[in-house]
Protein backbone atom coordinates (compact mmCIF):
# COMPACT_ATOMS: atom_id res chain seq x y z
CA UNK A 1 0.00 0.00 0.00
CA UNK A 2 1.58 3.32 -0.79
CA UNK A 3 -0.56 5.57 1.40
CA UNK A 4 1.47 8.90 1.70
CA UNK A 5 0.71 11.50 4.21
CA UNK A 6 1.54 14.75 4.58
CA UNK A 7 4.49 14.64 1.71
CA UNK A 8 4.90 18.28 1.24
CA UNK A 9 5.91 18.48 5.21
CA UNK A 10 2.84 21.26 5.81
CA UNK A 11 2.90 19.91 9.15
CA UNK A 12 6.45 20.29 10.29
CA UNK A 13 6.32 23.40 8.32
CA UNK A 14 3.75 24.89 10.91
CA UNK A 15 5.32 22.94 14.04
CA UNK A 16 8.43 25.08 12.53
CA UNK A 17 6.55 28.72 12.14
CA UNK A 18 5.27 28.04 15.52
CA UNK A 19 8.91 27.42 17.06
CA UNK A 20 8.30 24.06 18.43
CA UNK A 21 10.68 22.06 18.11
CA UNK A 22 10.26 20.58 21.88
CA UNK A 23 14.02 20.36 22.21
CA UNK A 24 15.44 19.22 25.59
CA UNK A 25 11.94 19.04 26.84
CA UNK A 26 9.85 16.51 28.77
CA UNK A 27 7.05 16.08 26.24
CA UNK A 28 3.22 13.99 26.91
CA UNK A 29 1.84 13.09 23.90
CA UNK A 30 -2.01 12.51 23.79
CA UNK A 31 -2.88 10.31 21.27
CA UNK A 32 0.07 9.00 19.95
CA UNK A 33 -1.11 6.48 17.76
CA UNK A 34 1.43 4.64 16.32
CA UNK A 35 4.00 7.23 16.23
CA UNK A 36 3.33 9.60 13.25
CA UNK A 37 4.23 12.70 14.71
CA UNK A 38 6.33 11.03 17.80
CA UNK A 39 9.27 10.06 15.37
CA UNK A 40 9.29 13.78 13.92
CA UNK A 41 10.69 15.04 17.72
CA UNK A 42 11.90 12.20 19.19
CA UNK A 43 15.60 12.74 18.88
CA UNK A 44 15.20 16.25 20.83
CA UNK A 45 13.20 15.72 23.43
CA UNK A 46 14.58 14.68 26.76
CA UNK A 47 12.10 11.99 27.61
CA UNK A 48 8.49 11.59 26.11
CA UNK A 49 5.79 10.00 27.68
CA UNK A 50 3.39 8.68 24.68
CA UNK A 51 -0.53 7.87 25.79
CA UNK A 52 -3.01 6.38 23.70
CA UNK A 53 -6.37 3.78 24.27
CA UNK A 54 -5.37 1.94 21.06
CA UNK A 55 -2.91 -0.73 22.48
CA UNK A 56 -1.95 -2.34 19.11
CA UNK A 57 -0.55 1.14 18.08
CA UNK A 58 1.04 1.84 21.29
CA UNK A 59 2.72 -1.67 20.41
CA UNK A 60 4.19 -0.07 17.26
CA UNK A 61 5.09 3.06 18.54
CA UNK A 62 7.02 0.96 21.40
CA UNK A 63 9.14 -1.15 18.86
CA UNK A 64 10.08 1.68 16.61
CA UNK A 65 11.28 4.28 19.10
CA UNK A 66 12.11 2.40 22.24
CA UNK A 67 13.15 5.05 24.18
CA UNK A 68 9.43 6.53 24.33
CA UNK A 69 7.77 5.24 27.63
CA UNK A 70 4.39 3.84 25.98
CA UNK A 71 1.63 3.62 27.70
CA UNK A 72 -1.99 2.22 26.22
CA UNK A 73 -4.08 4.66 28.68
CA UNK A 74 -6.17 7.67 27.40
CA UNK A 75 -5.43 10.99 29.64
CA UNK A 76 -8.22 9.89 32.06
CA UNK A 77 -6.58 6.97 32.80
CA UNK A 78 -3.15 8.48 33.47
CA UNK A 79 -1.87 9.74 37.19
CA UNK A 80 1.39 12.00 36.51
CA UNK A 81 2.97 14.32 39.57
CA UNK A 82 2.51 17.36 38.94
CA UNK A 83 4.54 20.05 36.30
CA UNK A 84 5.76 16.49 35.69
CA UNK A 85 6.44 17.02 31.76
CA UNK A 86 6.69 20.95 29.71
CA UNK A 87 4.74 20.00 26.79
CA UNK A 88 1.53 18.47 26.52
CA UNK A 89 0.74 17.48 23.33
CA UNK A 90 -2.42 16.33 21.98
CA UNK A 91 -2.01 14.54 18.43
CA UNK A 92 -4.94 14.72 16.69
CA UNK A 93 -6.67 13.74 20.14
CA UNK A 94 -8.60 16.48 21.54
CA UNK B 1 -12.06 17.66 25.93
CA UNK B 2 -12.18 20.47 28.63
CA UNK B 3 -11.44 18.19 31.39
CA UNK B 4 -8.79 16.67 29.20
CA UNK B 5 -7.57 20.05 28.86
CA UNK B 6 -8.07 20.48 32.83
CA UNK B 7 -5.73 16.99 33.40
CA UNK B 8 -2.84 18.30 31.23
CA UNK B 9 -2.92 21.60 32.62
CA UNK B 10 -2.02 19.58 36.34
CA UNK B 11 0.66 17.99 34.42
CA UNK B 12 2.48 20.79 33.10
CA UNK B 13 5.04 22.78 34.44
CA UNK B 14 4.48 26.57 34.96
CA UNK B 15 6.51 27.13 32.25
CA UNK B 16 5.27 24.90 29.70
CA UNK B 17 2.84 24.83 27.38
CA UNK B 18 -0.15 22.39 25.31
CA UNK B 19 -0.22 21.73 21.63
CA UNK B 20 -3.24 21.27 20.40
CA UNK B 21 -3.10 19.98 17.08
CA UNK B 22 -6.57 18.84 15.03
CA UNK B 23 -8.77 18.75 11.84
CA UNK B 24 -10.52 21.89 11.50
CA UNK B 25 -14.80 20.82 11.10
CA UNK B 26 -14.70 21.59 7.41
CA UNK B 27 -15.44 18.34 5.71
CA UNK B 28 -12.19 16.64 4.32
CA UNK B 29 -13.03 17.06 -0.05
CA UNK B 30 -11.69 14.24 -2.15
CA UNK B 31 -9.56 15.96 -4.41
CA UNK B 32 -8.14 15.85 -7.77
CA UNK B 33 -5.44 17.69 -9.56
CA UNK B 34 -6.90 20.47 -7.32
CA UNK B 35 -10.55 19.77 -7.94
CA UNK B 36 -12.50 18.48 -5.30
CA UNK B 37 -14.58 15.80 -6.30
CA UNK B 38 -16.69 15.09 -2.98
CA UNK B 39 -16.35 14.85 0.66
CA UNK B 40 -14.96 12.04 3.16
CA UNK B 41 -18.41 11.16 4.97
CA UNK B 42 -17.87 11.13 8.74
CA UNK B 43 -20.53 9.87 11.82
CA UNK B 44 -19.30 12.31 14.12
CA UNK B 45 -16.45 13.98 13.04
CA UNK B 46 -17.72 17.19 12.25
CA UNK B 47 -19.47 17.39 15.61
CA UNK B 48 -16.23 15.69 17.75
CA UNK B 49 -13.94 18.49 16.12
CA UNK B 50 -16.48 21.08 16.64
CA UNK B 51 -15.92 20.33 20.07
CA UNK B 52 -12.78 20.49 20.28
CA UNK B 53 -12.53 23.76 18.53
CA UNK B 54 -15.03 24.42 21.76
CA UNK B 55 -12.67 23.59 24.19
CA UNK B 56 -9.91 25.93 23.59
CA UNK B 57 -12.09 28.92 24.80
CA UNK B 58 -13.48 27.54 26.87
CA UNK B 59 -10.66 27.14 28.85
CA UNK B 60 -8.98 30.53 27.73
CA UNK B 61 -12.35 32.40 29.16
CA UNK B 62 -11.97 29.87 32.31
CA UNK B 63 -8.55 31.67 33.14
CA UNK B 64 -6.80 28.41 33.22
CA UNK B 65 -4.72 28.91 29.87
CA UNK B 66 -3.34 31.90 27.69
CA UNK B 67 -4.04 31.34 23.98
CA UNK B 68 -0.86 32.11 22.42
CA UNK B 69 -1.11 31.22 18.90
CA UNK B 70 -2.66 29.58 16.33
CA UNK B 71 -1.88 28.24 12.93
CA UNK B 72 -3.58 26.13 10.03
CA UNK B 73 -2.46 24.27 7.46
CA UNK B 74 -3.60 21.78 5.03
CA UNK B 75 -2.42 18.18 5.55
CA UNK B 76 -2.90 15.52 2.26
CA UNK B 77 -3.28 12.26 2.19
CA UNK B 78 -2.56 10.23 -0.97
CA UNK B 79 -3.35 7.16 -2.44
CA UNK B 80 -2.18 5.47 -5.87
CA UNK B 81 -5.65 4.52 -6.30
CA UNK B 82 -9.29 5.61 -5.21
CA UNK B 83 -9.78 2.32 -3.77
CA UNK B 84 -6.60 2.29 -1.96
CA UNK B 85 -7.36 5.77 -0.52
CA UNK B 86 -11.14 4.95 0.30
CA UNK B 87 -9.54 1.56 1.95
CA UNK B 88 -7.33 3.33 4.17
CA UNK B 89 -9.74 5.83 5.59
CA UNK B 90 -12.25 3.13 6.38
CA UNK B 91 -9.24 1.08 8.19
CA UNK B 92 -7.25 4.11 9.80
CA UNK B 93 -10.02 7.10 10.70
CA UNK B 94 -12.66 7.10 13.11
CA UNK B 95 -16.19 6.13 11.14
CA UNK B 96 -15.12 7.51 8.42
CA UNK B 97 -15.41 6.29 4.67
CA UNK B 98 -15.66 7.52 1.18
CA UNK B 99 -19.22 7.04 -0.30
CA UNK B 100 -19.12 4.77 -4.02
CA UNK B 101 -20.31 7.71 -6.03
CA UNK B 102 -17.50 9.65 -4.98
CA UNK B 103 -15.21 6.75 -5.76
CA UNK B 104 -16.70 6.23 -9.04
CA UNK B 105 -16.09 9.93 -9.85
CA UNK B 106 -12.93 10.26 -8.65
CA UNK B 107 -12.09 7.50 -10.70
CA UNK B 108 -13.54 9.20 -13.82
CA UNK B 109 -11.61 12.11 -13.18
CA UNK B 110 -8.32 10.56 -12.84
CA UNK B 111 -9.11 9.23 -16.33
CA UNK B 112 -8.89 13.30 -17.03
CA UNK B 113 -5.99 14.33 -16.09
CA UNK B 114 -2.34 13.58 -16.84
CA UNK B 115 -0.65 10.28 -16.02
CA UNK B 116 0.70 10.31 -12.54
CA UNK B 117 -1.54 12.16 -10.47
CA UNK B 118 -2.55 11.09 -7.70
CA UNK B 119 -6.19 11.02 -5.73
CA UNK B 120 -6.14 12.93 -2.27
CA UNK B 121 -7.60 13.74 0.43
CA UNK B 122 -7.47 17.47 2.03
CA UNK B 123 -7.53 18.13 5.85
CA UNK B 124 -7.11 21.60 7.17
CA UNK B 125 -5.40 21.28 10.58
CA UNK B 126 -5.29 23.93 13.53
CA UNK B 127 -2.13 23.88 15.32
CA UNK B 128 -2.68 25.46 18.98
CA UNK B 129 -0.14 26.85 21.83
CA UNK B 130 -1.74 27.52 25.01
CA UNK B 131 -0.03 28.60 28.22
CA UNK B 132 -0.92 28.01 31.94
CA UNK B 133 -1.96 31.13 33.33
CA UNK B 134 -2.85 29.24 37.39
CA UNK B 135 -3.15 26.85 38.73
CA UNK B 136 -6.15 24.28 38.38
CA UNK B 137 -9.38 24.13 40.72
Amino acid sequence: MAIDEDPEGNEDAAFERAGLSFLNCRVLEIGCGDGRLTSRYAHRAASIIAIDPDSEAVAELATALPGVDTRAVSIQELSLPPSSVDVALFSWSL
Amino acid sequence: MVDALRRAHRMIAPHGMVVDVHPTAAPPPVDVNGRAIGNVVTDDGIERHAAADAAIPAVVNDGLFALERVIEFDFFTYGDTIDELRDYIVENWRDARIDDDVVQRTRLALTEVPPGVRPRVLERVRLTILRPRRSAT
